[in-house]
């Protein structure tokens, strides 16, 4: 144990000492943020019970959902710029059979998909050349076919993706967040990976809006060059962690003496908490980003790449308890140049997420943590007309294919159904509002009484819709 | 009618494989609302409609769900099949024992009416909630609507505590519960309070000690004043104006390819709002000016007020969509200024306030009819100097090029010329960004305003029938809000009408104007407004604490002539301001929110008074007023206050998002108060609160100091502005005196640390060492007396008003 993990352990229990006597526990719990890492002090299991059923304003503390959950998180792998579904999920043989030619009824010409599909697993279903590792795991995978949203603009539909509304909403995240708390009271509980840049729509998509801003997506840029410039001011340019400890000491008891005489406040009682958080994720947050601690093994079976590390990290978070983990994986945007284009970007996550879903399983976290592949929406089975000789698709909010696994969710299965040619969705077709509303269900929460007041309103993720997608449910 | 059996036969099919979808044609509209409406209202509603004295058979025929729901006959209608349908059965008397209506059958033209409809597949846009509505009463009942009455002041138990009319309400409300107020604050905490309070920085220490020492009666309404005239108070309350305003410096989604995401004059707005409340803008004219500046006659005079017109157009763009943009506008007129949520109802009638439908229209004509000129008026002075010539040659070459550019495109589109076109529009982008930067960076461009202008010919708008832009009902007549006019409610003929529209709402009769920013002003003095939200005073809000006080302050407010400085001062010198933050734990088990008053309530800086403060305790923080703004992630160094950072609504800096700053895409009169850890770690690891503790420890002031008490009182009196107490002193010398730990530091700074002095004279070390201070030396670890100064800092009461 080196010098600062020393000093972190005793000092931690001196201080909860110092602080905590039942009642005052109990007082605090009663105003609800106060108890948040005390409880996370002593471990959860002590104090989680005590403090349910306690309507907590703005608290990370682990919450029970309402019915029995089969996933206890989510790590939605984003697939921005809508992958086109007739060439991944979804084979259309009539589309190569019309090839060229006009499809009756449509306007534009078929544009048979240039990658071969094939039978895959146990379940057989046909999975596009271009997932070769996902294909292989397709018993572990629910293809729901059978996706559709409102508007086919990248904005706005990334953004409905992301919190069910065109409008200022909290994302899905902020929501879960929300309704669950985090396990892990070091390190934020939503957090968003994004390969640099801003995705269509920046900050709204992990935004909790009118939710307090605790339940706000953490937004990190994994290609900055030092872990230090994952989180603003994670580190002290000049004080050594030991010295930090006895500093944070002497804040604590002036903050004891200023407050002997004014009301138990508890703002000023969360402080103490959002201190010490504080303290401790100045290690253990920059140590989940921290990639060099994984043996070379598990980094080649991830692939050394951007999407590679963002998944290794997503696993590393989800492995420390946290809620919700938002992975950017676009550039899926493709007009024209599909055949050349499409096969590199699904290259770039194939090997990731599969190695991710192999990862999880040999952890025992797999049944546990739901995991969301997909777009915001899809493509058209016609030659985009602006394609010229090398054409791609245009967007299709008809239709698209979104892939669920783990996290109790039926594996080797096919949910939903599109037309002979993949121009809409036509059988058990799942809006955004039912993909959330299962996503809730999933974690044991009736997406209907999930709600929050808001200007004198009560305000829920899937607004006044959402079916859940019963069968997809193990 | 063959037109309307043609229709159903075209759209029969789809509508019978889904009865329940509420998906209506402007035609089967309009046939419903001419043909069939008039006929159920007439002869069926008074037996089979939610405000029926008795329903008859359990059937509700004044909503699509009740007659799907059907009665206790079971189905009444089946959706395009009349023949199989029992109301048509009822309503063609063919059975004696099911006729209706009960006492006279219908005219054969009617009954063919309903046969129609019934074969089209019934539809029907009457939603059941709104069928439930019963406006009248609400309009009747609820408080905010009604007019504001002149109330008498309440008797009270102790008159001798009240200093002003509004301590008798409060004490009157805390007699009634059997409570008494706090004794009041000591004088250092009480000017602490009024000054972040009024200019959001801390008192000085002379100010402080001038307090102190002043025994005479008005020794307290003399700070107010002088707060109250500050340059500064601008800068703190146009602030709380800018949170509601929903100000950013950026358009968040600009027009695709046509627009830079920059708003290069949003500042001019900023500063509008900053002067308006330094010169103590009447609110009525605050409110004329903001909605109709270029309608006034005084913006003639003073051109410099058109960029009031910000308020309307410093809001996201939507990637161009003009509904949004619209939708937007009438957001902040009517949450702003009226605590009303009139948005609700641009799909269908507000669920829960006698806000139908057809008022969101009214407003929408009202703003569809104004537009955003292509080059915004110059409201400043033109310089005549070399500078300004340059920046004009270099303005009109850029808006050249974009001429050039834009000519171009037509023939590209002809010829379908696609990479001719993405290169049109990349060069548009980065033209329209070039001129951005130009006008934004250039000191010699002159200030322009953000206006809107009215379109030649007023339209009226029609209704969004589901709030559906394809999909149109009939046009609505431009006017006020239902909700809030008299038995004549006139059409607005002004040209786009905005001029009314302010004129209507910056008026004495109108019931919410004044409430609202009677409790928005009251919200900022004790953290909490009569009405916890201040922009929804509709039937979902928790009615006011103190209902009688809000109308005596907002009467009183309109009768002296909307003077905002007058309220501040009649709120700051009464009693129940000036309380002190002490618990009592009795009372809080009575009254936990504190909602009564009988104590101050505790409340965190927002970011801005927080940054600030920091920049001023060390003595470095820039007081000049107004100006561009700054953008302070790539000026982290900059003294400026944090009203002027750079406001990028699509990317706000990640610590104004951990400080829960107002987010510019709403109208945000409350901004959240949430701890996390992020806030902590910008106290803990920031270079700006490292180096201000380095800054405090190196002043002559605390290098000079007598003896290490001497330098505690220092650090505390610039901090905190009060001297130590005997337990802080002892704490605080325990601490300086510790060796702090450094085993990752080199052996010659361990040193140098280890001298440092405890009551030894400046002068005595070498090295150059200050006491206490290690000087410039940027990466070197902090003194023991610097860390001490960061942990005064880090503390609750730096950031806490109490």
């Amino acid at each position: 144990m080196n010098q600062d993990d020393k000093y972190k352990e005793e000092h931690s229990i001196r201080l909860a000492d110092r602080f905590l006597t039942r009642r005052q526990f109990l007082h605090r719990a009663g105003m609800g943020f106060g108890a948040l890492s005390l409880a996370a002090m002593f471990g959860n299991e002590l104090f989680a019970p005590a403090a349910q059923g306690m309507e907590a304003e703005a608290s990370l503390l682990p919450k029970t959902p309402p019915f029995p959950a089969k996933a206890k998180r989510v790590v939605h792998i984003f697939a921005q710029g809508a992958p086109s579904h007739v060439d991944t999920w979804d084979p259309k043989p009539s589309l190569t059979k019309y090839d060229g030619q006009q499809i009756p009824g449509m306007d534009g010409v078929a544009m048979g998909s240039p990658f071969k599909f094939s039978p895959k697993g146990k379940s057989g279903i046909e999975v596009s050349e271009v997932f070769p590792q996902l294909g292989e795991m397709v018993d572990d995978l629910c293809v729901v076919r059978s996706m559709y949203t409102d508007i086919p603009a990248h904005e706005v539909a990334t953004i409905m993706m992301n919190t069910g509304s065109r409008l200022v909403r909290p994302s899905v995240g902020s929501w879960v967040l929300y309704g669950l708390g985090s396990e892990n009271q070091n390190m934020p509980g939503f957090i968003s990976l994004r390969p640099g840049g801003a995705p269509p729509g920046g900050t709204a998509n992990w935004q909790s809006a009118f939710l307090p801003g605790v339940y706000q997506g953490v937004s990190i840029n994994t290609k900055v060059p030092t872990l230090n410039q994952l989180i603003e001011n994670i580190r002290n340019p000049v004080t050594p962690l030991a010295e930090q400890r006895r500093q944070l000491d002497l804040v604590h008891k002036l903050n004891e003496l200023h407050s002997q005489n004014l009301q138990k406040d508890a703002q000023l009682e969360s402080r103490l908490e959002a201190f010490e958080m504080a303290f401790r994720m100045q290690t253990e947050a920059t140590d989940a980003f921290d990639l060099s601690k994984e043996p070379p093994t598990i980094r080649d079976m991830y692939g050394r790449n951007t999407q590679g590390n963002q998944m290794l990290i997503a696993r590393r978070l989800v492995e420390r308890g946290v809620r919700f983990v938002q992975v950017w994986a676009g550039g899926w945007d493709h007009h024209q140049d599909l055949q050349e284009r499409l096969p590199e970007r699904a290259k770039d996550i194939d090997q990731p997420l599969a190695a991710f879903i192999k990862d999880l399983k040999q952890r025992n976290l797999f049944d546990e943590t739901l995991i969301v592949w997909g777009g915001e929406f899809g493509r058209k089975p016609t030659r985009d007309r602006n394609g010229g000789d090398n054409p791609g698709r245009d967007h299709n909010s008809k239709a698209f294919t979104t892939v669920l696994a783990g996290g109790g969710v039926r594996g080797g299965m096919i949910y939903g159904k599109t037309d002979e040619f993949g121009a809409a969705a036509i059988e058990d077709k799942v809006h955004v509002h039912d993909l959330h509303a299962t996503i809730l269900a999933l974690l044991g929460f009736d997406h209907k009484q999930l709600t929050y007041r808001y200007n004198g309103r009560d305000f829920r993720l899937t607004e006044t819709a959402g079916e859940i997608m019963k069968p997809v449910i193990a | 009618m063959n037109k309307i059996l043609l229709l159903s036969i075209l759209i029969g099919a789809s509508i019978l494989e889904r009865a329940p979808a509420a998906d209506l044609t402007r035609d089967q509209l309009d046939f419903f609302e001419n043909k069939i409406r008039p006929v159920l209202a007439d002869n069926c509603y008074k037996c089979h409609s939610t405000l029926a004295e008795k329903v008859k058979g359990d059937l509700l025929l004044d909503s699509r769900e009740g007659w799907l729901k059907g009665g206790e006959s079971g189905q009444v209608i089946v959706p395009g099949d009349p023949e199989a349908s029992l109301l048509i059965k009822a309503v063609r008397y063919t059975d004696p024992d099911l006729q209706m209506p009960k006492d006279k059958k219908l005219p054969d033209d009617e009954i063919a009416d309903l046969v129609a409809w019934v074969k089209m597949g019934a539809p029907d846009p009457r939603s059941a909630i709104a069928a439930q509505k019963q406006w009248a009463d609400d309009k009747t009942n609820h408080w905010a609507w009604q007019p504001v009455k002149r109330v008498p002041i309440p008797e009270v138990s102790n008159p001798d505590w009240c200093q002003t009319p509004v301590d008798n309400f409060i004490l009157a409300k805390l007699d009634e519960n059997g409570l008494k107020p706090n004794p009041p604050a000591d004088k250092r905490t009480l000017i602490r309070r009024a000054t972040f309070d009024l200019i959001g920085l801390p008192p000085t220490q002379q100010e402080v000690e001038d307090f102190v020492n002043d025994d005479s009666p008005g020794a307290f309404a003399k700070v107010v004043d002088r707060l109250l005239a500050s340059p500064h108070y601008g800068e703190r309350w146009g602030r709380h104006w800018l949170d509601v305003a929903r100000y950013s410096d950026t358009k968040g989604q600009p027009r695709r390819n046509t627009e830079d995401n920059a708003n290069p004059f949003a500042w001019t707005y900023r500063d509008y709002v900053i002067r308006s409340f330094n010169e103590n803008k009447p609110y009525n004219i605050f409110i004329l000016e903001q909605i109709a500046a270029d309608r006034l006659t005084t913006s003639a005079r003073n051109p410099t007020n058109l960029a009031a017109l910000g308020f309307l157009t410093v809001g996201d763009h939507f990637m161009g969509m003009q509904n949004d943009i619209l939708n937007d506008r009438i957001d902040v007129v009517t949450k702003g200024f009226l605590g009303l949520t009139v948005t609700c109802a641009r799909c269908h009638d507000h669920k829960f306030d006698p806000i139908p439908q057809k008022d969101y229209y009214s407003l929408r004509g009202i703003f569809d009819s104004s537009v955003e000129p292509k080059v915004e008026p110059v409201i400043g002075k033109i310089p005549n100097t070399p500078e300004y010539f340059a920046y004009y040659r270099q303005r009109e070459k850029l808006a050249q090029d974009e001429e050039t550019i834009e000519a171009s495109l037509p023939q590209l589109r002809k010829t379908n010329n696609v990479a001719g076109i993405k290169l049109a529009q990349k060069g548009l982008r980065e033209t329209e960004h070039a001129i951005s930067e130009l006008e934004l960076t250039n000191p010699a461009a002159p200030m322009r305003a953000m206006v809107l202008e009215d379109v030649v010919h007023g339209h009226d708008s029609p209704l969004f029938i589901r709030g559906e832009a394809g999909n149109l009902g009939e046009k609505v007549p431009r006017r006020f809000l239902q909700l809030l006019s008299g038995p004549v409610r006139p059409v607005f003929t002004n040209g786009s009408g905005r001029v009314e529209l302010a004129l209507a709402i910056a008026n004495r009769k109108n019931p919410l104007t004044a409430r609202v920013m009677i409790n928005r002003i009251w919200q900022h003095h004790f953290g909490e407004g009569f009405v916890p939200t201040p922009d929804d005073f509709g039937m979902m809000s928790e009615p006011p604490s103190h209902p009688q006080l809000l109308d005596y302050l907002a009467m009183n407010f309109m009768t002296n002539g909307w003077n905002i400085k007058k309220i501040h001062r009649l709120i700051m010198l009464s009693s129940v301001y000036q309380e002190s933050s002490l618990n009592n734990p009795r009372y809080e088990q009575t009254d936990p929110g504190n909602r009564l008053l009988w104590r101050a309530n505790i409340r965190r800086l927002e970011f801005e008074p927080l940054r600030d403060s920091l920049l001023a305790i060390g003595g470095t923080l820039d007081t000049n007023l107004y100006g561009r703004p700054v953008d302070l992630r790539q000026k982290p160094d900059s003294t400026r206050r944090t009203i002027y950072d750079y406001v990028d609504r699509a990317n706000i800096s990640d610590v104004l998002i951990n400080f829960d700053f107002a987010t510019p895409d709403m109208v945000t009169g409350i901004r959240h108060v949430t701890t996390v850890p992020q806030q902590a770690l910008f106290l803990m690891n920031s270079p700006l609160v490292i180096n201000l503790a380095r800054r405090l420890v190196a002043m002559p002031d605390f290098v000079d100091s007598a003896d290490d008490a001497a330098r505690l009182n220092f650090l505390y009196e610039r901090i905190y502005q009060r001297p130590p107490d005997a337990e802080e002193t002892a704490l605080g010398l325990e601490f300086v005196n510790q060796t702090p730990l450094r085993e990752e530091v080199p052996a010659a700074n361990k040193v140098a640390a280890n001298q440092l002095p405890s009551g030894n004279k400046p002068g005595q070390h070498g090295n150059g060492n200050r006491p206490g201070g290690n000087g410039n030396k940027k990466r070197a670890p902090l003194t023991s007396w610097e860390e001490y100064a960061q942990a005064l800092l880090q503390a609750n009461e730096t950031s806490f008003v109490n």
